[in-house]
């Protein structure tokens, strides 16, 4: 089946394809979203690439950062067959879903098995689709725990190792600190909830989908679910306006020192650290907390590197590739950009453990990262989850009306193709 | 009755063939394409691709999700139009006289209209951020203005508001522009009141174009996508979720082209059907 | 009394408009680390920072341009074809033009979203994509059916006697049309350029779909791309919007005073 998809592609791209240039040169497109920071060191890069590799030129062209307007632009570019890029940064849950449509070139024998053991495991379950695999991980992201190690000091406190230790702890500080929000995390209904929603769910032992069969509507879920709304409702630890939160607000009310506790990414950390921040050195990060007799459990974020189907030169597409998830080019921009690499290597290396000594304790959190539901279908599945979350949180649906929801709508939506291949 | 002068029909059409021609040329594919998509079944994920007539329709109508875009958006239409014909209204009459600094103040009333909707809309999410929002701060209060059911959709109405009075204004500014000076100069001959010269003098002249601009108007609020979806993506609990949010995640998220197009074509038979009582009920209160 | 309460109403609404407005005035001279706090209110010390990181960082000249350029030709595009349309389907009489109108209307019922895909397929077999005339052409066609409605309207409303008058004059229909009804529909033209001119200004998804690159992108695009050290660059998206609102009123201002005041005040009536 996916092989005639694939001729089928290949057939309608034939017509466009050209002839690989030798001796002549080449531009390679290369589609991403901006980095934060200074251009000049990616510039930098792409000029040593075009060094190594002669004749072969790199046009970097940057996409809005909203990820929904990034998958929106790859749908309507890619679905029409465009040869306008050959390189694509995706994001870690698309993987399944373009390599289903056919839209990513598998990736050669030179990602061998024995390279991909250097990178991280998490990444790597999320490029496979089909038994191959369809892109090189770039970047990793997971969630974590920020507090207030100050505001923890006052009470004697450690960092909260379970749900229950981080409530008792968020009650005693704002009792003593009235004014302060207990824990604020991301609950606006879109894509990051679900990375938080999954967060207490796989730290609970529940899970959504496993060995392909659809597990989402279980005790330890219902559990989990109904915690994440007691945070709000029983316990007041988090604020209603939650429901309104993305990264960035969090992080604002976090950095302006109103919080004890914030779920975020690692990207917050520097930004707490600058001068002029509310929150500097006062700020800790641990992994998240897990419910009783569980594990603690964070959600794979991050970015990967597939080649456009119809590219005119996946050849040279995959030189690229190779070349920017190479330890160097890793090493280069996770120093400038502070973008965590996806080989395990690089967080013991000297250079920038000495620049980004944070980046060491992020280590653990990475290895023990869990992707979500790779599926074609996940971004189907994540808009019925967030609807269904974002009702618990609201009060418009209990738990477990929520959860029997989504069983039944995830079933539906497995049925419509069982051959599909979904992994954990 | 006019005249059926064969030159009737060409000579118009000479000076209307530009219009029709960019307007067939453009326009034309994409609706036929939306059209002939939303007879068949093409999901790109699940695979598979073949015409399955009117299911998609049917579909459509036991869709509980669409039932629910469809009460929003025609709450959504029916709230910030009405909100904004009134309010449009009430400033062209009140720019309608000379003063000094009108030129400024006709300037000044662009400026909602003249931002662009991306930023607005982050700016309008901004304000009313529960935590930092000038909104709670001048009042006073926490309230989840984004984030809780009761608010959410009233907050996106208020900033559709905000945005698009300009746009009535302007319309009706220059409408009132064009009533005969000596029609009012009658009207108060005959001792009537600055109302009743509203009623009998002002609005009479103004219908035609109050409807222009209400269609108009009723046709975007009713395709509404960019404002809602930046400030809230549609929820709580897609308690926001317009016609054109459900349609663009089911077009770009699920990538099911066919189900998708089947929403679009619904939007436009249900603005098609709103425009044309629009025009009966005005024909009838003209007679 | 009656004076007091018309200026009052005037400050209540030029407060209604600026508002907001003022408020990214006065985020966009905040410095980074005021930016979500509250109070100040007032930036404390304002800062022009953000408004050069947008000019220096990052072509938004260039920009700018593009979609001055965008809107202008759409805007003339628009007036032009629409006035001609309208004048058609208004003081000509044609047949058949409730039917035309209804077709005319129709083409703006359908929602962008579910257009822009075969129309960026269009785009790109004519290989106009990442150019500034896929955006005119494209946007010129959605101003149509505004534009022939409202000109249309204002057409009508005029005295067909002046046309008909002309007409004995010896002026073709052409002449007549340019040199009687234009003039005296001046308000509605300015009214209808206006609202075009703004439409392509801020508009958003078809200028992200057809674009690729700096050569062709428009303001809207270009404030959803901003650099900057935080996901959301409150303090650059507030200096652009200035930057961006600005040369919109002065516009506005200058055009409504000059045209209208200037060709209505020798206009004949009746």
């Amino acid at each position: 089946m996916l092989g005639c998809l694939g001729l089928l592609v290949a057939a309608g791209c034939g017509r466009r394809a050209g002839v690989e240039t030798s001796g002549e040169e080449t531009t390679l497109v290369f589609k991403h979203s901006k980095f934060f920071g200074n251009p000049g060191a990616f510039e930098a890069l792409l000029q040593q690439f075009e060094k190594e590799n002669p004749g072969l030129r790199v046009k970097s062209e940057t996409l809005p950062n909203s990820s929904d307007e990034q998958h929106q632009f790859y749908v309507i570019n890619l679905q029409a067959r465009s040869v306008d890029f050959d390189v694509l940064a995706l994001d870690v849950v698309w993987g399944a879903e373009f390599a289903r449509a056919g839209w990513l070139k598998e990736i050669g024998a030179w990602f061998s098995p024995e390279m991909q053991e250097e990178f991280f495991r998490a990444p790597l379950e999320a490029v496979a689709y089909g038994g191959k695999v369809h892109a090189v991980p770039w970047f990793i992201d997971a969630g974590v725990l920020y507090y207030r190690k100050d505001l923890l000091s006052q009470t004697h406190r450690d960092a909260p190792k379970t749900w229950d230790e981080l409530v008792a702890i968020a009650r005693q500080v704002t009792q003593d600190n009235p004014g302060l929000y207990g824990f604020v995390w991301q609950g606006k209904q879109y894509e990051g909830l679900v990375c938080n929603a999954l967060e207490y769910l796989w730290s609970n032992g529940g899970n959504v989908i496993q060995n392909g069969r659809v597990v989402i509507d279980s005790p330890e879920n219902r559990q989990a679910v109904a915690f994440m709304r007691d945070l709000i409702y029983r316990y007041h630890v988090s604020p209603q306006l939650v429901t309104t939160l993305t990264e960035e607000p969090s992080r604002n009310l976090f950095g302006n020192g109103k919080s004890v506790f914030l779920r975020n990414w690692p990207y917050a950390w520097s930004l707490f650290q600058q001068d002029g921040s509310a929150v500097k050195d006062k700020v800790g990060v641990t992994v998240l907390p897990h419910f009783p007799g569980k594990e603690s459990a964070a959600t794979l974020g991050g970015w990967q590197l597939g080649v456009n189907a119809c590219s005119k030169h996946p050849e040279a597409a995959e030189r690229l590739i190779r070349f920017l998830t190479s330890y160097e080019a890793q090493k280069a921009l996770a120093l400038a950009y502070a973008l965590n690499p996806t080989r395990k290597k690089l967080y013991e290396d000297k250079d920038l453990l000495a620049a980004q000594p944070f980046t060491a304790q992020l280590h653990q959190v990475f290895e023990r990262a869990r992707p979500r539901p790779v599926t074609p279908f996940y971004v189907m599945i994540s808009q019925h989850m967030q609807t269904e979350f974002s009702a618990v949180l609201v009060n418009l649906k209990t738990p477990d009306d929520a959860l029997k929801t989504l069983q039944a709508e995830i079933d539906g939506i497995l049925k419509q193709n069982p051959a599909a291949n979904v992994s954990q | 009755m006019k005249q059926r002068h064969p030159r009737q029909f060409l000579e118009p059409l000479c000076f209307l063939s530009p219009a029709l021609v960019v307007l067939a040329a453009v326009t034309l594919y994409p609706i036929l394409y939306v059209l002939w998509l939303s007879l068949q079944r093409w999901s790109l994920i699940a695979g598979g691709h073949g015409f399955i007539g009117l299911q998609n329709y049917v579909r459509l109508a036991h869709d509980g999700r669409f039932w629910n875009a469809l009460s929003n958006t025609v709450y959504f239409t029916g709230v910030s139009v009405a909100l904004e014909l009134v309010l449009g209204l009430a400033i062209a009459v009140l720019l309608h006289r000379a003063f000094p600094g009108k030129g400024l103040m006709r300037a000044v009333l662009l400026i909602p209209w003249a931002v662009p909707t991306v930023v607005s809309a982050k700016m309008w999410g901004w304000m009313y951020n529960a935590d930092y929002g000038i909104f709670n701060y001048l009042l006073g209060t926490q309230v989840n203005w984004l984030g809780s059911p009761a608010w959410a959709l009233h907050a996106a109405i208020l900033m559709d508001v905000w945005k698009t009075v300009p746009f009535v204004a302007i319309l009706l500014m220059a409408g009132l522009a064009g009533v005969p000076p000596e029609l009012y100069q009658a009207a108060r001959v005959d001792g009537a009141s600055p109302w009743m010269i509203f009623r009998r003098v002002t609005l009479p002249q103004l219908r035609p174009l109050i409807l222009v601009v209400l269609i108009f108007r009723t046709i975007d609020a009713f395709r509404v996508f960019d404002a809602i979806y930046v400030l809230t993506g549609g929820g709580p609990a897609n308690t926001t979720e317009t016609l054109s949010i459900y349609a663009y995640k089911i077009l770009f998220q699920t990538l099911q082209f066919g189900y998708g197009s089947t929403l679009a074509v619904v939007v436009f038979f249900c603005v098609g059907l709103i425009t044309l009582a629009y025009l009966r009920a005005m024909r009838k209160a003209g007679a | 009394m009656k004076r007091l309460w018309f200026h009052f109403q005037l400050v209540v609404l030029a407060f209604w408009c600026l508002g907001p407005f003022l408020w990214q005035s006065a985020t966009s001279l905040k410095p980074a680390t005021q930016l979500t706090r509250l109070p100040p209110i007032l930036p404390q010390p304002p800062t022009p920072e953000h408004y050069l990181t947008i000019f220096r960082d990052y072509p938004f000249l260039h920009i700018i341009i593009n979609s001055i350029v965008v809107a202008a030709a759409t805007t003339l595009l628009a007036l032009a074809i629409g006035a001609l349309a309208a004048f058609a389907l208004g003081p000509l009489a044609m047949k058949g033009r409730a039917l035309v109108l209804t077709f005319v209307l129709s083409v703006s019922m359908f929602p962008p979203i579910a257009t822009v895909s075969p129309l960026y397929l269009i785009i790109q077999n004519l290989g106009l994509r990442d150019t500034v005339a896929a955006l005119i052409l494209t946007y010129t066609t959605f101003s149509l059916p505004l534009a022939i409605w409202v000109l249309t309207h204002f057409f009508r409303n005029l005295p067909t006697e002046l046309y008909l008058a002309a007409r004995v004059d010896g002026c073709t229909a052409f002449q007549a049309f340019r040199r009687v009804l234009l003039p005296l529909s001046a308000p509605g033209l300015v009214a209808t350029g206006l609202v075009v001119f703004i439409f392509s200004w801020n508009e958003f998804l078809y200028a992200l779909t057809f674009t690729a690159t700096v050569s062709s992108r428009t303001v809207p695009v270009a404030i959803a791309l901003f650099p900057g050290l935080h996901e959301v660059p409150w303090g650059e998206i507030a200096a652009a919007s200035i930057v961006v609102t600005l040369p919109i009123v002065v516009l506005a201002f200058a055009f409504q005073r000059r045209i209208i005041e200037g060709l209505t005040a020798g206009s004949v009536k009746g």
